[in-house]
């Protein structure tokens, strides 16, 4: 579904990525992480061509980004900022969903419809100035307005950035509920606990080469290439990690809880 | 990439010129572009500039600023060259439209003068500190610091713009909205819808930025609040004298 085959990224001479080889299957759930600076959104904007490769082929739902035009791409990969703002610019939700559409789709009725099911399922007021909402509800009509259009890869940069707690788990329950559904997501975060809870794969980011591509468990038992990217793994991890032998394999709450009881039966204890 | 206006650090001459007469030499350039209606002299000041942003170390910026300019001077050649009626016919076109030699001599100038007024003061201030620029205003032209406020702030808000406009094209293109076409009308139809997003966020900004300046006490600043002095050297004397003569070289040839 994506794939980098040696690509480098260069602004102003200055070499942001260099020599980035990497894959993604439909329907995995991508985390990428590493600190300001690595080039994670320089990565990101190369997967919808808005940056093109100084060197080397991205592929993009077998279409090689270099010479498909950004506008064009957007039928596969939506695109999702850290700042909704930037995407909104219509007076009410309905309108805000309609205008993503009308750019791909030529089917009135077709839009109509795609607006109306998207809106039911966020339950979003159709009639309402985005304007006027919160953070967190105007990155949702952001969210809304890119799921519209089905796409098959999602792509997050920084997606719950700025939003409390209950607005961060109801959009990430969203993305990881198209994800179910067959969605590829790639997410830039920085919450190593949201990374553990959601992505199944991390890809750390480092001085513009990959640190570490594997699946969440192995990343986050990594220390050292955490510390390297300036990361810290989630607090039950860290625990797991300073408990030391035994506690090797622990990556949840109820992983720590089930270790624990397991050991407090056979030595005797009341739990 | 630095945007327009983007302060530049260095150590150059340029750099190390007193801001005002920086300011100076930047408005005697200004005034020089005007101050003559001969081609070959409009290109002179258009090299002087040039010659100037090599010294600053941003002759990159100032040929991609060059460009920028001349691109919008195609704009206006074209409006300009077809309505001024006057003078020898050299070119018929269909349409009952045709060029006179009048015609093409002033959309030229006009196209140079564009380039040769707005180069100098681009260069200028991306070689000076925003601050440098408003202390010696206060200091030595006795601007209240309001209105010196108010138009380095104007000034400040260009890149700023600059980079959330770019943020903007870039969020709706992904979108799909078709702001990678190569179809100019078809662009600028788009544009009109983003002048939302960059509204919103512009007063934002500025209410941010009126609050943060009144928490740092904006109403109690005042001429002699400044700790940096701002003194004429030998360069600033010889860079100002170098314009003058410049302006002058204009004015006799016109």
């Amino acid at each position: 579904m994506i794939k980098f085959d040696n690509v480098c990224f260069a602004y102003d001479k200055n070499n942001i990525l260099n020599n980035i080889s990497l894959s993604v299957k439909k329907g995995e759930f991508v985390a990428i992480v590493g600190r300001n600076g690595a080039g994670k959104t320089t990565l990101m904007k190369l997967l919808n061509g808005l940056l093109k490769p100084t060197s080397g082929v991205v592929t993009i739902a077998n279409l090689n980004t270099s010479v498909t035009r950004t506008s064009e791409l957007a039928r596969h990969v939506g695109f999702l900022f850290q700042n909704p703002d930037r995407q909104i610019c219509r007076n009410t939700v309905k309108a805000e969903i309609e205008f993503g559409l009308k750019c791909i789709l030529t089917d009135n009725a077709d839009i109509e419809k795609r607006c109306r099911n998207t809106i039911e399922k966020f339950g979003l007021l159709p009639d309402k100035d985005p304007f006027s909402m919160s953070r967190g509800e105007r990155q949702k009509v952001a969210l809304a307005s890119v799921l519209a259009l089905s796409p098959e890869i999602l792509v997050l940069d920084e997606p719950t950035t700025g939003l409390d707690y209950k607005e961060c788990m109801h959009i990430m329950e969203t993305i990881n509920e198209l994800n179910d559904n067959g969605t590829t997501v790639i997410m830039v975060c920085h919450d190593m606990e949201l990374v553990a809870d959601f992505a199944g794969r991390i890809i750390v980011v480092g001085e513009g080469r990959i640190l570490d591509d594997d699946v969440c468990r192995s990343v986050m038992s990594r220390p050292e290439v955490l510390k390297e990217a300036s990361l810290a793994p989630p607090q039950i991890v860290e625990l797991a990690i300073k408990l030391g032998k035994g506690f090797e394999d622990v990556f949840t709450l109820d992983e720590m809880t089930g270790i624990i009881s397991q050991r407090a039966k056979r030595e005797g204890c009341i739990m | 990439m630095k945007g327009i206006l983007e302060y530049s650090q260095g150590e150059t001459v340029i750099h190390r010129l007193n801001p005002l007469s920086k300011m100076v030499i930047a408005f005697l350039l200004c005034l020089s572009s005007f101050a003559n209606n001969n081609i070959y002299c409009t290109i002179g000041i258009i090299v002087v500039n040039l010659l100037m942003a090599y010294l600053a170390g941003i002759i990159d910026r100032a040929f991609s600023l060059l460009i920028t300019l001349f691109k919008i001077g195609i704009v206006l050649f074209l409006l300009q060259v077809f309505f001024i009626r006057t003078g020898n016919t050299l070119l018929n076109l269909p349409f009952n439209l045709y060029i006179t030699d009048t015609g093409l001599k002033f959309s030229i100038m006009l196209v140079l003068r564009l380039v040769g007024a707005t180069m100098p003061l681009v260069i200028i201030l991306t070689v000076t500190r925003m601050s440098d620029l408003t202390n010696v205003m206060v200091q030595k032209l006795h601007i209240p610091y309001k209105y010196t406020f108010a138009f380095i702030t104007a000034l400040r808000f260009i890149p700023i713009f600059e980079n959330e406009m770019t943020g903007i094209i870039e969020a709706q293109t992904a979108r799909g909205v078709e702001f990678d076409t190569k179809n100019p009308v078809k662009k600028l139809k788009l544009l009109l819808p983003l002048c939302v997003p960059l509204l919103i966020s512009s007063v934002k900004r500025i209410e941010g930025s009126a609050i943060s300046a009144e928490l740092r006490g904006f109403n109690l600043r005042r001429k002699d609040s400044g700790y940096k002095t701002y003194r004429f050297i030998g360069l600033d004397y010889i860079a100002m004298l170098f314009s003058i003569m410049i302006l002058l070289t204009c004015i006799i040839i016109l």
